[in-house]
């Protein structure tokens, strides 16, 4: 008992006797990101964004309305606009507001099919006929811009783009961080980050020399970060006898109603209480121990919210494992490896839209490129090709309470 | 040690004449005083801001906003309920004056709000508005002085509108222009009692004003006033009636609130401020929470459920929102606020251990058993603790990374080496160190730099062992129970006790033993007291002598 306590103490200490319901803990993440290798030298060329690729496809006449004074392989800061509308011009990029106005108001009215209810929820379907009644190419048209918009370009269809894709540089380091989660050791895997072999991380070798998603992995500005902030995950440890060491716990993975809101130092505010979302497809449990302060969960299926700016997109992983430092002060700092659908990262990247990866200089069809050929995880029989890809997301979190539906019904 | 002297009636109301005339200058109005057959007023106080702000909503509506800085109330013997009575308004405070009441008049008489407030216009029968001006000014005049204007002041009123008007090229602009000067004049911002024809107690009109500020913190409404103008304030049966409505009314919370705001000094939370990075879920929206906490906390216990005053210190059940779920390390499941209890035998229990008790009487980065303990000493138990001399060296205290001594009960006894010290520290930090399992924003904790602590202790010779102990002697202490009434005395009468005061208060005291410490029994016992609406022996004279004792600091 008395070991219990002095456990429970030293890992936040600051738990009164009433803190929530006995042998919980919960876990509120401000971010979930993809997990970098950190090795500055592994990428000798960084993988061109969409718009710097076609700044290379041009003509050196042209190329020169564009290019930087001092570096004339480098496009002008000032000359993106004028380069971006270029592109768009050449490739036909099209995109029109489903209502007013679209974002920015700047963008051409869409003609809507009969009996479309412009302010309801417009569905794939939808954009295919709206892209029919305007000009898109032939069963082209998808929704971008938090379904906003209907848009055609390389982000949405990569695959009429290929020119744009070629040459991505892809990460040829040795070191990545993750796990093995196949239990075989093949020449694609890689060394782990404290040495552990036969590490399966495919889309950090697809995506690990994409600039963004260094610099977005790397802790220090992870941990500032605050991601899918307005719609986070909880994960929910229950049964847990000695927050130390404990051979099973249940691990439960919720989806947050509730934000995530700043404390006074601008981190994640702890000991905050979330409702969860009512969509059951956003939920997941499974088992897990903890040894020395670190969980580790088995395999287990997730679905979890990725809602930041104008992506609305829940990834999803197959097979998952959830490794876990609980730390003293009473937050966790973890990591997610596991199978992630190429369905769900696609539709991440998709909803990005032309203008958001350009101005993040990502190449929709060099990454689309990347992971189909990279994929090494649930094998479709029919088609014979890979559904999902190896992966590594780390997340920080704080400790929070959850407002079960069932308690928020009987508070009410 | 400093004193000031506070200015008698007279000094005070002249220069605030001064300053009216001037300011009034600027907007075409004139500065309205009681006339001479009214005779010289007898007790003056000062609306607090508070007050000010209840009263423009309850006379124009809340979408009437008041904008602006109030100079801050003055605190005096303990409660701004006696500094209210000091009189005294800078140069910088009536401008500020000024212009809020610019601002409310102009809203009043805007476009959005002309109709339902003003409702009249200069017209075909009433050319240049005379008529409307008069009847605004003073149907408004009445609820803004809390007695009817004079017919020479609404003479001399309507006929500053139409000057105004004329100036300023509009009858509404002259209205505003005159309404802003109303709402700048001491009759209106100022409690200005007036003796009745006996000259032994306030006419009916200050009666109105004593017994809806004191138990709804507001200016009075209009059954009250028209029981004033019809004489019924003036006998038993109608005060008691009128006292008996208004602490049967919602709004009777909002004058225990007002008091207790007063009494435990929540108004300091406004200038409250911690260290983030030690405290990172302490916000000033925290803090606001934790004020409302309390407020509402009390009058759900004292008002709502009618429980012994002594419950404070011991009850388990408190408002709660999610905002301050953190900070009390609890789920809350609920939108908006609702009771909270916490269970038996946990420590959080009572007024001791509310957040903005705990938060308010803490240094910005770390905890005051000092502070706690001075603070239970003069607002709970109106004790006197002197104030530190000049020349103290807080060195041991603050060195909260001291490896030897790692809890403040530690570094406090250390400091208790100093003899010039101990004197004031013996009586001070035992009380405050039996609530040191709570940080400097309220944060329960166990340890401290790692070491588990010390929440043992004494108070009025019984022991306690943490902070729900401590509570539950307060509860019985007798010298809290007086120390409420006498403060509920203090801030009904707006003055410090004298000694031939001291029988009222105990038979006060003993009425609210017998009543089962009731607040509502309690306030009902001080507006129907007959002294409350006496005039002081002596008058305005000898409050005011009375006034040029008090310390500018408590010591």
């Amino acid at each position: 008992m008395a070991v219990a306590l002095l456990a429970a103490l030293a890992l936040g200490g600051a738990d009164s006797p009433t803190g929530g319901e006995p042998g919980v803990r919960a876990f509120v993440l401000s971010n979930v990101y993809i997990a970098s290798s950190g090795d500055a030298g592994a990428c000798p060329v960084m993988a061109d964004g969409g718009l710097e690729r076609y700044f290379k496809l041009l003509s050196p006449e042209e190329r020169a309305q564009y290019a930087s004074a001092k570096d004339p392989s480098k496009i002008e800061q000032s000359k993106r606009m004028p380069l971006e509308r270029a592109m768009n011009d050449h490739y036909v990029f099209l995109r029109v507001a489903i209502r007013g106005g679209g974002p920015g108001g700047a963008m051409p009215q869409a003609i809507l099919p009969e009996g479309f209810d412009p302010n309801g929820t417009p569905t794939p379907q939808d954009a295919l006929a709206i892209g029919a009644l305007n000009g898109f190419p032939e069963g082209r048209g998808r929704l971008a811009f938090a379904k906003l918009t209907v848009a055609y370009s390389s982000c949405t269809n990569p695959e009429d783009f290929p020119e744009l894709g070629e040459g991505f540089a892809t990460y040829n380091g040795k070191i990545a961080p993750g796990i093995d989660l196949d239990g075989k050791r093949g020449k694609e895997d890689f060394t782990g980050m404290t040495g552990a072999k036969g590490v399966d991380n495919q889309l950090w070798r697809a995506v690990g020399c994409v600039k963004m998603f260094r610099e977005s992995g790397e802790p220090r500005i992870a941990k500032k970060t605050f991601i899918s902030a307005r719609a986070p995950t909880i994960i929910e440890l229950r049964g847990v006898d000695d927050p130390l060491n404990d051979d099973d716990v249940t691990v439960n993975v919720y989806a947050a109603a509730d934000a995530v809101t700043r404390d006074g130092r601008g981190e994640a505010l702890a000991r905050a209480s979330f409702a969860l979302d009512p969509d059951t497809s956003l939920r997941s449990t499974t088992h897990g121990r903890i040894r020395d302060g670190v969980l580790t969960t088995d395999p287990v299926d997730l679905r979890i919210n990725y809602k930041e700016q104008i992506i609305d997109s829940p990834r999803q992983f197959r097979d998952a494992r959830i490794v876990a430092k609980l730390m003293p002060d009473g937050s966790v700092e973890g990591s997610i490896y596991g199978y992630y659908t190429l369905a769900s990262y696609w539709d991440s990247i998709e909803h990005m839209t032309q203008n958001g990866a350009n101005l993040t200089e990502v190449s929709c069809a060099g990454v689309k490129q990347a992971i189909d050929r990279l994929a090494d995880g649930y094998k479709d029989p029919a088609t014979g090709r890979y559904t999902a890809i190896s992966a590594a997301f780390d997340f920080f979190g704080v400790r929070a309470f959850i407002i079960h539906p069932e308690r928020q019904a009987s508070a009410q | 040690m400093k004193r000031f002297r506070r200015p008698t009636l007279k000094q005070a109301l002249t220069a605030l004449s001064l300053a009216l005339a001037a300011g009034t200058a600027m907007i075409g109005a004139q500065a309205a005083w009681p006339d001479d057959e009214a005779g010289d007023p007898v007790m003056v106080r000062k609306l607090t801001e508070a007050q000010y702000r209840n009263a423009i909503a309850d006379i124009f509506g809340p979408d009437i906003k008041v904008v602006g800085r109030f100079e801050p109330d003055l605190r005096v013997d303990g409660l701004l309920a006696v500094g209210a009575s000091a009189v005294s308004v800078t140069p910088g405070g009536f401008e500020q004056y000024e212009a809020i009441a610019r601002g409310i008049a102009d809203q009043v008489t805007d476009d959005a709000h002309r109709a339902r407030l003003v409702g009249c216009a200069p017209g075909p029968a009433d050319r240049n508005g005379a008529r409307c001006a008069a009847a605004f000014l003073s149907k408004t005049g009445f609820k803004l002085y809390r007695r009817p204007l004079t017919a020479a002041e609404i003479k001399q009123f309507t006929a500053t509108t139409a000057a105004s008007a004329k100036e300023l090229g509009s009858f509404q602009a002259g209205l505003s222009a005159v309404l802003a000067g109303m709402l700048s004049s001491p009759d209106f911002l100022f409690r200005i009692d007036q003796p009745d024809k006996d000259g032994k107690a306030v006419d009916a009109w200050a009666k109105a004003s004593r017994l809806s500020f004191l138990l709804w913190d507001t200016t009075p409404d209009a059954e009250l006033l028209a029981a004033a103008a019809s004489g019924k304030l003036d006998t038993p049966e109608g005060l008691a009636k009128q006292t008996d409505r208004l602490i049967a009314s919602p709004r009777f919370k909002d004058g225990i609130r007002a008091f207790f705001t007063d009494m435990l000094q929540l108004d300091g939370i406004d200038n409250l401020s911690k260290d983030v990075l030690i405290f990172p879920a302490y916000t000033n929206s925290v803090a606001d929470a934790m004020r409302e906490q309390t407020l509402r906390t009390i009058t759900y216990l004292l008002v709502d459920e009618d429980r012994d005053y002594r419950d404070l210190f011991t009850a388990r059940k408190i408002a709660m929102t999610r905002l301050l779920g953190p900070i009390y390390d609890i789920p809350v499941a609920k939108e908006g606020w609702y009771i909270h209890e916490f269970p038996e035998g946990d420590p959080r229990t009572g007024l001791l251990t509310h957040a903005s008790m705990l938060a308010l009487h803490s240094h910005p980065g770390r905890t005051s058993p000092t502070l706690r303990g001075k603070a239970m000493r003069e607002t709970l138990l109106c004790q006197q603790v002197p104030s530190p001399p000049a020349n103290v060296n807080f060195a041991v205290v603050q060195d909260v990374n001291n490896p030897t001594l790692r809890t403040t009960r530690a570094r406090l006894l250390a400091h208790l080496d100093d003899e010039q010290c101990s004197t004031c520290h013996k009586v001070t930090d035992p009380l405050g160190l039996g609530l040191e399992q709570f940080d400097g924003a309220g944060q329960f904790r166990t340890r401290e730099n790692g070491e588990l602590i010390d929440v043992t202790g004494a108070f009025e010779a019984s022991g306690f062992d943490g902070a729900a102990q401590l509570g539950r002697l307060f509860a019985e202490s007798s010298q809290a129970n007086a120390c409420l009434v006498r403060t509920a005395w203090k801030y009904a009468r707006g003055r410090e006790p004298h000694g031939a005061d001291s029988r009222d208060l105990a038979m006060l005291g003993a009425d609210f033993a017998d009543k089962g410490h009731r607040m509502g029994a309690l306030f009902r016992s001080i507006a129907l007291d007959p002294d409350f609406y006496a005039l002081v022996p002596g008058g305005a004279a000898q409050m005011a002598a009375a006034g040029a004792t008090h310390k500018e600091d408590t010591p």
